[in-house]
Protein backbone atom coordinates (compact mmCIF):
# COMPACT_ATOMS: atom_id res chain seq x y z
CA UNK A 1 0.00 0.00 0.00
CA UNK A 2 2.61 2.46 0.80
CA UNK A 3 4.27 2.08 -2.42
CA UNK A 4 1.52 2.93 -4.27
CA UNK A 5 1.17 5.83 -2.34
CA UNK A 6 4.79 6.49 -2.81
CA UNK A 7 3.72 6.16 -6.41
CA UNK A 8 0.91 8.68 -6.24
CA UNK A 9 3.42 11.12 -4.51
CA UNK A 10 5.95 11.04 -7.17
CA UNK A 11 3.10 12.01 -9.85
CA UNK A 12 1.26 14.36 -7.76
CA UNK A 13 4.76 16.56 -6.60
CA UNK A 14 7.70 15.27 -8.05
CA UNK A 15 6.64 16.36 -11.66
CA UNK A 16 5.95 19.95 -10.85
CA UNK A 17 9.16 20.36 -8.61
CA UNK A 18 11.22 19.29 -11.44
CA UNK A 19 10.14 22.02 -13.94
CA UNK A 20 10.02 24.07 -11.15
CA UNK A 21 14.24 23.50 -10.49
CA UNK A 22 15.34 22.65 -14.10
CA UNK A 23 17.61 25.55 -14.73
CA UNK A 24 16.27 28.03 -16.84
CA UNK A 25 17.39 29.71 -20.37
CA UNK A 26 18.36 32.79 -18.50
CA UNK A 27 19.62 36.64 -20.24
CA UNK A 28 22.87 37.22 -20.96
CA UNK A 29 24.30 33.57 -19.52
CA UNK A 30 27.43 32.87 -20.95
CA UNK A 31 27.96 29.28 -23.21
CA UNK A 32 31.63 29.09 -22.25
CA UNK A 33 32.03 25.96 -20.11
CA UNK A 34 29.93 24.44 -18.54
CA UNK A 35 27.05 21.42 -19.34
CA UNK A 36 25.52 24.67 -21.62
CA UNK A 37 22.12 26.07 -21.70
CA UNK A 38 18.95 23.44 -21.94
CA UNK A 39 16.72 23.20 -23.59
CA UNK A 40 13.40 25.57 -23.32
CA UNK A 41 11.65 25.13 -20.17
CA UNK A 42 7.83 23.69 -21.50
CA UNK A 43 6.41 25.58 -18.88
CA UNK A 44 7.70 29.48 -18.42
CA UNK A 45 8.72 30.64 -15.38
CA UNK A 46 6.61 32.69 -13.06
CA UNK A 47 7.13 36.30 -12.71
CA UNK A 48 9.42 37.76 -10.41
CA UNK A 49 8.19 37.78 -6.68
CA UNK A 50 7.58 40.97 -4.97
CA UNK A 51 7.32 41.99 -1.48
CA UNK A 52 4.31 44.60 -0.07
CA UNK A 53 6.95 47.42 -0.35
CA UNK A 54 6.79 46.29 -4.17
CA UNK A 55 11.17 45.07 -3.70
CA UNK A 56 11.55 41.78 -5.23
CA UNK A 57 11.16 38.75 -3.11
CA UNK A 58 14.22 36.88 -3.19
CA UNK A 59 13.34 34.90 -0.13
CA UNK A 60 13.74 30.89 -0.96
CA UNK A 61 16.25 28.10 -1.44
CA UNK A 62 18.54 28.94 -3.60
CA UNK A 63 21.91 26.79 -5.11
CA UNK A 64 24.62 27.62 -8.04
CA UNK A 65 24.32 24.66 -10.10
CA UNK A 66 25.83 25.68 -13.66
CA UNK A 67 29.00 24.05 -12.97
CA UNK A 68 29.19 21.03 -11.26
CA UNK A 69 31.99 21.79 -9.06
CA UNK A 70 33.59 24.24 -6.86
CA UNK A 71 36.58 23.76 -8.19
CA UNK A 72 35.82 24.97 -11.26
CA UNK A 73 34.84 28.28 -10.28
CA UNK A 74 36.21 31.22 -10.82
CA UNK A 75 39.49 31.10 -12.48
CA UNK A 76 38.35 28.12 -15.35
CA UNK A 77 34.96 27.12 -17.30
CA UNK A 78 33.22 30.32 -18.10
CA UNK A 79 32.21 32.28 -14.81
CA UNK A 80 34.54 35.08 -15.50
CA UNK A 81 33.07 37.98 -17.80
CA UNK A 82 35.71 40.09 -17.28
CA UNK A 83 37.83 40.47 -18.44
CA UNK A 84 36.34 39.25 -21.55
CA UNK A 85 39.33 36.10 -21.60
CA UNK A 86 38.09 34.71 -18.60
CA UNK A 87 41.40 34.73 -17.02
CA UNK A 88 42.19 36.10 -13.75
CA UNK A 89 43.91 39.08 -14.11
CA UNK A 90 46.69 38.10 -11.41
CA UNK A 91 49.64 40.05 -10.62
CA UNK A 92 52.97 37.63 -11.10
CA UNK A 93 53.46 36.86 -7.26
CA UNK A 94 49.48 36.12 -7.04
CA UNK A 95 49.72 33.82 -9.72
CA UNK A 96 52.75 31.91 -8.53
CA UNK A 97 51.11 31.58 -5.35
CA UNK A 98 48.07 30.40 -7.21
CA UNK A 99 49.94 27.63 -8.86
CA UNK A 100 51.17 26.64 -5.70
CA UNK A 101 48.40 26.35 -4.01
CA UNK A 102 47.01 23.54 -6.34
CA UNK A 103 50.02 20.88 -5.58
CA UNK A 104 49.15 18.21 -3.35
CA UNK A 105 51.30 19.27 -0.33
CA UNK A 106 49.04 23.03 -0.10
CA UNK A 107 45.99 21.28 -0.02
CA UNK A 108 45.74 21.19 4.39
CA UNK A 109 45.65 25.23 3.73
CA UNK A 110 42.40 25.35 1.92
CA UNK A 111 40.60 27.20 5.48
CA UNK A 112 37.54 25.37 4.53
CA UNK A 113 39.55 21.66 5.30
CA UNK A 114 39.96 23.18 8.82
CA UNK A 115 36.34 24.10 8.60
CA UNK A 116 36.16 27.91 8.21
CA UNK A 117 33.68 29.54 6.71
CA UNK A 118 34.31 30.21 2.72
CA UNK A 119 34.10 33.97 2.50
CA UNK A 120 32.86 36.12 0.20
CA UNK A 121 32.05 35.56 -2.86
CA UNK A 122 32.92 31.88 -2.03
CA UNK A 123 30.57 31.11 0.41
CA UNK A 124 27.82 31.55 -2.99
CA UNK A 125 29.02 28.97 -5.50
CA UNK A 126 30.02 26.61 -2.21
CA UNK A 127 28.25 23.38 -3.75
CA UNK A 128 25.83 23.59 -0.70
CA UNK A 129 22.17 25.21 -0.99
CA UNK A 130 21.38 28.29 1.17
CA UNK A 131 18.26 30.42 1.77
CA UNK A 132 17.86 33.66 1.44
CA UNK A 133 15.70 35.57 4.35
CA UNK A 134 14.32 39.28 3.95
CA UNK A 135 13.07 40.60 7.28
CA UNK A 136 12.38 44.13 7.35
CA UNK A 137 16.00 46.37 6.57
CA UNK A 138 17.88 43.36 5.56
CA UNK A 139 19.11 40.72 3.61
CA UNK A 140 19.97 37.40 5.63
CA UNK A 141 21.81 34.89 3.56
CA UNK A 142 22.35 31.38 5.63
CA UNK A 143 24.47 28.82 4.37
CA UNK A 144 24.36 24.98 4.84
CA UNK A 145 27.92 24.73 5.74
CA UNK A 146 26.54 26.52 9.04
CA UNK A 147 27.14 29.83 7.86
CA UNK A 148 25.59 33.70 7.33
CA UNK A 149 25.56 36.90 6.11
CA UNK A 150 22.98 39.60 7.36
CA UNK A 151 23.56 42.73 4.72
CA UNK A 152 21.63 45.84 6.15
CA UNK A 153 19.54 48.06 3.85
CA UNK A 154 19.59 50.94 6.02
CA UNK A 155 22.40 53.06 4.53
CA UNK A 156 24.99 52.92 7.23
CA UNK A 157 28.60 53.17 6.63
CA UNK A 158 31.03 49.91 6.44
CA UNK A 159 32.21 49.48 10.22
CA UNK A 160 35.93 50.79 10.53
CA UNK A 161 38.63 48.92 8.46
CA UNK A 162 40.90 47.71 11.87
CA UNK A 163 37.76 45.17 11.92
CA UNK A 164 38.42 41.97 9.96
CA UNK A 165 36.35 39.43 9.13
CA UNK A 166 36.07 36.01 7.58
CA UNK A 167 33.14 36.92 5.56
CA UNK A 168 33.83 41.14 5.64
CA UNK A 169 30.84 43.53 6.51
CA UNK A 170 28.37 43.96 3.65
CA UNK A 171 25.90 46.49 3.79
CA UNK A 172 23.16 46.78 0.43
CA UNK A 173 20.82 48.89 -1.15
CA UNK A 174 17.85 48.47 -4.17
CA UNK A 175 18.61 49.67 -7.47
CA UNK A 176 15.77 49.31 -9.19
CA UNK A 177 15.42 45.02 -8.78
CA UNK A 178 18.86 44.70 -7.95
CA UNK A 179 20.13 44.21 -5.02
CA UNK A 180 23.27 45.24 -4.96
CA UNK A 181 26.12 44.00 -2.10
CA UNK A 182 28.81 45.81 -0.99
CA UNK A 183 31.58 43.95 0.81
CA UNK A 184 34.81 45.25 2.63
CA UNK A 185 36.99 44.79 5.78
CA UNK A 186 37.71 40.76 4.43
CA UNK A 187 40.39 39.06 6.29
CA UNK A 188 42.17 38.19 3.65
CA UNK A 189 42.59 34.65 4.99
CA UNK A 190 39.27 32.82 2.69
CA UNK A 191 40.67 30.90 -0.54
CA UNK A 192 38.52 31.66 -3.88
CA UNK A 193 38.15 28.23 -4.49
CA UNK A 194 39.78 24.73 -3.38
CA UNK A 195 42.20 24.77 -6.21
CA UNK A 196 43.46 28.41 -4.36
CA UNK A 197 42.36 30.93 -6.17
CA UNK A 198 43.98 34.11 -4.27
CA UNK A 199 42.02 36.81 -2.40
CA UNK A 200 43.91 39.59 -0.05
CA UNK A 201 42.84 41.54 2.93
CA UNK A 202 42.33 44.69 0.08
CA UNK A 203 39.31 43.20 -1.70
CA UNK A 204 36.14 45.31 -2.12
CA UNK A 205 33.56 43.25 -3.39
CA UNK A 206 30.44 44.31 -4.94
CA UNK A 207 27.23 41.65 -5.87
CA UNK A 208 24.85 42.59 -8.03
CA UNK A 209 21.47 39.78 -7.26
CA UNK A 210 19.37 40.43 -10.04
CA UNK A 211 16.09 38.54 -10.26
CA UNK A 212 15.26 37.38 -13.80
CA UNK A 213 11.77 35.60 -12.66
CA UNK A 214 10.48 33.56 -9.79
CA UNK A 215 12.99 30.92 -10.20
CA UNK A 216 16.23 32.67 -11.66
CA UNK A 217 18.67 35.33 -9.77
CA UNK A 218 21.89 36.29 -11.85
CA UNK A 219 24.65 36.87 -9.72
CA UNK A 220 27.40 39.17 -10.66
CA UNK A 221 30.31 39.72 -8.36
CA UNK A 222 33.12 42.42 -9.05
CA UNK A 223 36.17 41.61 -7.07
CA UNK A 224 38.51 45.07 -6.89
CA UNK A 225 41.81 43.68 -5.10
CA UNK A 226 44.90 45.53 -5.86
CA UNK A 227 46.99 43.93 -4.04
CA UNK A 228 46.42 40.28 -5.53
CA UNK A 229 45.20 41.07 -9.36
CA UNK A 230 46.23 44.31 -12.29
CA UNK A 231 42.17 45.13 -12.75
CA UNK A 232 38.98 44.28 -11.20
CA UNK A 233 37.24 41.40 -12.65
CA UNK A 234 34.08 40.17 -12.57
CA UNK A 235 32.25 36.40 -12.02
CA UNK A 236 28.75 35.62 -13.24
CA UNK A 237 26.51 33.04 -12.09
CA UNK A 238 22.75 32.15 -12.24
CA UNK A 239 21.38 30.98 -8.51
CA UNK A 240 18.38 28.75 -9.45
CA UNK A 241 15.69 28.16 -6.97
CA UNK A 242 14.80 25.18 -4.95
CA UNK A 243 11.77 23.99 -2.98
CA UNK A 244 14.58 22.51 -0.73
CA UNK A 245 15.58 22.88 3.05
CA UNK A 246 18.75 23.86 5.09
CA UNK A 247 19.94 20.10 6.72
CA UNK A 248 23.50 21.07 8.55
CA UNK A 249 27.18 20.73 7.73
CA UNK A 250 28.65 20.37 11.24
CA UNK A 251 31.89 20.12 9.75
CA UNK A 252 33.68 20.08 13.13
CA UNK A 253 32.08 16.32 14.00
CA UNK A 254 34.22 14.33 11.77
CA UNK A 255 36.91 16.25 10.03
CA UNK A 256 39.26 13.37 9.46
CA UNK A 257 40.22 14.69 6.24
CA UNK A 258 42.54 17.55 7.79
CA UNK A 259 44.88 14.72 9.00
CA UNK A 260 45.27 13.57 5.88
CA UNK A 261 45.89 16.69 4.48
CA UNK A 262 48.12 16.77 6.90
CA UNK A 263 49.65 13.93 6.54
CA UNK A 264 50.52 14.35 2.39
CA UNK A 265 51.97 17.94 3.84
CA UNK A 266 54.16 16.26 6.15
CA UNK A 267 55.08 13.67 3.89
CA UNK A 268 56.12 16.47 1.43
CA UNK A 269 58.14 18.39 3.69
CA UNK A 270 60.31 15.17 4.68
CA UNK A 271 60.96 14.66 1.29
CA UNK A 272 62.02 18.02 0.69
CA UNK A 273 63.98 18.77 3.78
CA UNK A 274 66.90 20.99 3.08
CA UNK A 275 66.12 22.03 -0.28
CA UNK B 1 0.25 8.03 3.88
CA UNK B 2 1.95 9.47 6.63
CA UNK B 3 3.87 12.70 6.14
CA UNK B 4 7.76 11.50 6.99
CA UNK B 5 7.10 9.10 4.00
CA UNK B 6 5.72 11.73 1.63
CA UNK B 7 8.61 14.39 2.89
CA UNK B 8 11.42 11.91 2.26
CA UNK B 9 10.11 10.66 -1.19
CA UNK B 10 9.48 14.34 -2.55
CA UNK B 11 13.01 15.10 -0.98
CA UNK B 12 14.74 11.94 -2.71
CA UNK B 13 13.70 12.53 -5.78
CA UNK B 14 13.85 16.29 -6.58
CA UNK B 15 16.95 16.85 -5.07
CA UNK B 16 18.94 14.18 -6.59
CA UNK B 17 18.58 16.34 -10.13
CA UNK B 18 19.67 19.01 -8.15
CA UNK B 19 22.37 19.16 -5.51
CA UNK B 20 25.57 19.04 -7.01
CA UNK B 21 29.35 16.97 -4.84
CA UNK B 22 30.06 18.30 -2.00
CA UNK B 23 33.15 19.73 -2.18
CA UNK B 24 34.88 20.41 1.31
CA UNK B 25 38.80 20.13 0.34
CA UNK B 26 41.11 19.49 -2.18
CA UNK B 27 40.00 16.27 -3.76
CA UNK B 28 43.26 16.03 -5.47
CA UNK B 29 45.50 16.69 -2.40
CA UNK B 30 43.90 13.49 -0.88
CA UNK B 31 42.83 11.26 -3.51
CA UNK B 32 45.11 9.56 -6.72
CA UNK B 33 42.15 10.48 -9.57
CA UNK B 34 44.80 7.28 -11.56
CA UNK B 35 43.70 5.34 -9.20
CA UNK B 36 40.42 4.06 -9.54
CA UNK B 37 39.22 1.68 -7.34
CA UNK B 38 36.27 -1.09 -7.33
CA UNK B 39 36.00 -3.36 -4.46
CA UNK B 40 33.38 -5.59 -3.29
CA UNK B 41 33.06 -6.33 0.92
CA UNK B 42 31.04 -6.07 3.25
CA UNK B 43 30.05 -3.54 5.43
CA UNK B 44 31.44 -3.20 9.09
CA UNK B 45 30.30 -0.15 9.61
CA UNK B 46 29.05 2.91 8.53
CA UNK B 47 29.35 6.67 10.08
CA UNK B 48 27.08 9.38 8.85
CA UNK B 49 29.21 12.36 9.91
CA UNK B 50 30.24 15.39 8.83
CA UNK B 51 31.70 17.12 6.72
CA UNK B 52 32.16 13.40 4.81
CA UNK B 53 30.35 10.32 5.82
CA UNK B 54 32.54 7.12 5.89
CA UNK B 55 31.89 3.36 5.18
CA UNK B 56 33.99 0.77 6.43
CA UNK B 57 34.42 -2.75 4.51
CA UNK B 58 36.07 -5.85 4.72
CA UNK B 59 37.56 -6.64 1.37
CA UNK B 60 39.34 -10.39 0.88
CA UNK B 61 41.85 -10.86 -1.60
CA UNK B 62 42.22 -13.79 -3.71
CA UNK B 63 44.27 -15.32 -0.87
CA UNK B 64 42.00 -14.43 1.72
CA UNK B 65 43.90 -11.72 3.44
CA UNK B 66 41.05 -9.36 5.23
CA UNK B 67 41.34 -5.39 4.65
CA UNK B 68 39.35 -3.19 5.99
CA UNK B 69 38.75 -0.21 3.82
CA UNK B 70 37.95 3.26 5.06
CA UNK B 71 35.52 4.93 2.26
CA UNK B 72 34.79 8.74 1.99
CA UNK B 73 31.69 9.91 0.85
CA UNK B 74 29.64 13.57 0.81
CA UNK B 75 28.07 15.01 4.04
CA UNK B 76 25.52 13.14 6.18
CA UNK B 77 23.12 15.46 4.39
CA UNK B 78 24.29 14.64 1.09
CA UNK B 79 23.87 11.09 1.53
CA UNK B 80 20.27 11.57 2.75
CA UNK B 81 19.39 13.63 -0.63
CA UNK B 82 20.85 11.26 -2.66
CA UNK B 83 18.44 8.32 -1.57
CA UNK B 84 20.79 6.66 1.16
CA UNK B 85 19.12 5.67 4.62
CA UNK B 86 20.98 4.11 7.54
CA UNK B 87 18.28 1.13 7.34
CA UNK B 88 19.92 0.02 4.04
CA UNK B 89 24.14 -0.62 5.41
CA UNK B 90 23.62 -2.87 8.42
CA UNK B 91 27.26 -4.15 9.11
CA UNK B 92 27.19 -7.58 6.83
CA UNK B 93 25.64 -5.73 3.89
CA UNK B 94 27.64 -6.54 0.73
CA UNK B 95 28.54 -3.53 -1.63
CA UNK B 96 30.36 -3.24 -4.72
CA UNK B 97 32.16 0.37 -4.07
CA UNK B 98 33.69 2.19 -6.74
CA UNK B 99 36.20 5.51 -6.50
CA UNK B 100 39.53 6.59 -5.85
CA UNK B 101 42.26 5.39 -3.71
CA UNK B 102 44.41 7.92 -1.18
CA UNK B 103 47.91 9.16 -2.59
CA UNK B 104 49.35 6.97 0.01
CA UNK B 105 48.46 3.87 -1.03
CA UNK B 106 46.06 3.20 2.28
CA UNK B 107 43.19 1.34 2.30
CA UNK B 108 41.22 4.62 1.73
CA UNK B 109 39.13 5.86 -1.22
CA UNK B 110 37.04 8.48 -2.06
CA UNK B 111 33.79 6.61 -2.97
CA UNK B 112 31.93 7.57 -6.03
CA UNK B 113 28.88 5.40 -6.04
CA UNK B 114 27.90 2.13 -4.28
CA UNK B 115 26.21 -0.89 -5.52
CA UNK B 116 24.11 -3.41 -3.46
CA UNK B 117 23.59 -7.15 -4.53
CA UNK B 118 20.32 -6.44 -5.60
CA UNK B 119 21.69 -4.05 -8.25
CA UNK B 120 20.49 -0.91 -6.88
CA UNK B 121 23.18 2.13 -7.17
CA UNK B 122 23.67 5.28 -5.12
CA UNK B 123 26.03 7.66 -5.63
CA UNK B 124 27.97 9.04 -2.71
CA UNK B 125 28.50 13.06 -3.47
CA UNK B 126 32.00 12.75 -4.11
CA UNK B 127 34.22 15.72 -4.40
CA UNK B 128 36.14 14.45 -7.61
CA UNK B 129 34.89 16.92 -9.92
CA UNK B 130 34.78 13.96 -12.43
CA UNK B 131 32.58 11.95 -10.54
CA UNK B 132 29.29 11.52 -11.53
CA UNK B 133 26.44 13.23 -9.40
CA UNK B 134 23.14 11.23 -10.53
Amino acid sequence: MKKSYAALALLCFALPLLLLVAPLPVAGQRGRGGPGTPPAAAVPAPPIRRMQDGKPDLTGYGLEQRRSTERLTPSTNGVVVDPPDGKLPYQPWARAERIDRELPHRGYEDPTAHCFVAGVPRSMYTPSPFQILQPPGYVVLLFERMNWRQIPLDGRAHIPDTTRLWNGDSVGRWEGDTLIVDTKNLNGKTWLNEVGDVLTHDAHIVERFTPMNANTIMYRATVTDTVAYTRPWTIEMALNRQDDELLEVACHEDNGDLQHLKDVRDEYRAKNKGK
Amino acid sequence: MNVRLSRAVILAVFVAVAIPAFAHHSFTAEFDTSKAIKITGKVTMMKWANPHAWIFIDVVDSKGKVTNWALETGAANSLIRRGWRKEDLPAGTVLVVEGWQARNGSPTANVSSITFTDGRRLFAGSSNPAAPQK
